[in-house]
């Protein structure tokens, strides 16, 4: 799974927001602003990858249990797989 | 002796613009052209930007839009195209009756219909017009000079033909909604970033929208963004000002 082509994410003021761009703005009307662990998530999936390598990319570089890094990973994906900005 | 030009021929003209030197081919007679004389300046050296729309584009809008007279095509098209060359040089244009007072812009935007006009026009009633004036009532400019934030005059002013050449410091953007009683609270930035992209022209691809939000990020630690339902009184100008007017 990756995500769409057409969504960037954006420092604006602090937040790190994702902003659709051309055709992929008609229908968006989730406002969607990451956090650290979010952006890191974000940016690994710009790229096709999958729960289970996200996860290890987290452990890597956080801090954290593989319960919690799960956790995040699977809660991180499905709010983005509502808000149908993922190609599975 | 200048030759007049017949009317719906198109003329090439000189004008500053918010700030920048634009070159604009438009209709003579047109909505565009009348409202864009006030802009007029024969600018020495190369002009910054370029607005035109060709003809067959033009034509071709009209198709699509048959609701809308070849002159309405042609005011909304330039200012669109405006709009989005506004975005590299710090600027944006937002959907939005803009009113001075004391010195400073407020600016309320909400979709069309809403009573931005109605609520703008009703600052200008309860302050008195030599005090409160409106600077642009549909599609005022937002830029960055330096240190500055800037609103300014634009020849798009909506059907009610009301703007000023000028800029003025901007104080506040309010997002209004219709309300039985008056109440304003600020939102936070990415609620406005939002709100803001729905009442501006959509940048068409990363680079615009990189422009865009890149003055977003400088403006909005600095500007105050609301949200505000208000109903036609005079309360709701001072709901709004008392907010609004603090710094």
């Amino acid at each position: 799974m990756r995500i769409k082509e057409n969504y960037m994410i954006r420092s604006v003021a602090g937040q790190n927001i994702v902003v659709p761009i051309g055709d992929a703005a008609i229908d968006f009307n989730a406002m969607i602003s990451l956090n650290d662990t979010g952006t890191f998530l974000w940016n690994k999936m710009t790229e096709e990858t999958t729960e289970s390598a996200l996860i290890n990319s987290l452990l890597e570089e956080y801090d954290v249990s593989e319960a919690v890094a799960a956790a995040d990973v699977s809660a991180f994906v499905n709010k983005l797989r509502e808000a149908k900005l993922i190609n599975e | 002796m200048k030759q007049e030009n017949k009317v719906g021929e198109l003329v090439k003209n000189r004008y500053v613009i918010a700030g920048l030197k634009t070159e604009m081919a438009l209709r003579t007679g047109g909505i565009a052209e009348r409202q864009a004389r006030e802009y007029l300046c024969n600018f020495e050296g190369e002009p910054e930007l370029f607005v035109g729309l060709g003809d067959e584009y033009l034509q071709n809008r009209h198709k699509e839009y048959t609701h809308l007279s070849l002159d309405d095509c042609e005011y909304m098209w330039t200012g669109a195209l405006f709009c989005q060359k506004l975005l590299s040089f710090e600027g944006f244009m937002l959907h939005a009756s803009a009113v001075v007072y004391q010195g400073r812009a407020y600016l309320f935007s909400a979709p069309s219909g809403t009573g931005k006009s109605t609520h703008t026009s009703l600052w200008c009633k309860v302050f008195g017009e030599d005090s409160a004036y409106i600077i642009n009532d549909d599609k005022p400019v937002i830029r960055l000079y330096g240190d500055e934030i800037r609103v300014c005059g634009t020849p798009w002013s909506g059907k009610t033909d009301q703007n000023r050449n000028i800029s003025v410091p901007l104080q506040g953007i309010c997002f209004l909604e219709r309300s039985k009683e008056n109440w304003i609270r600020p939102i936070d930035t990415k609620t406005a970033v939002f709100r803001i992209l729905n009442q501006t022209i959509r940048p068409e691809n990363g680079r615009e929208m990189g422009s865009l939000l890149s003055v977003l990020d400088k403006l909005l630690p600095r500007i105050s963004v609301f949200q505000m339902g208000c109903n036609i009184s005079e309360d709701a100008v001072m709901t709004a000002f008392d907010a609004m007017s603090k710094q």
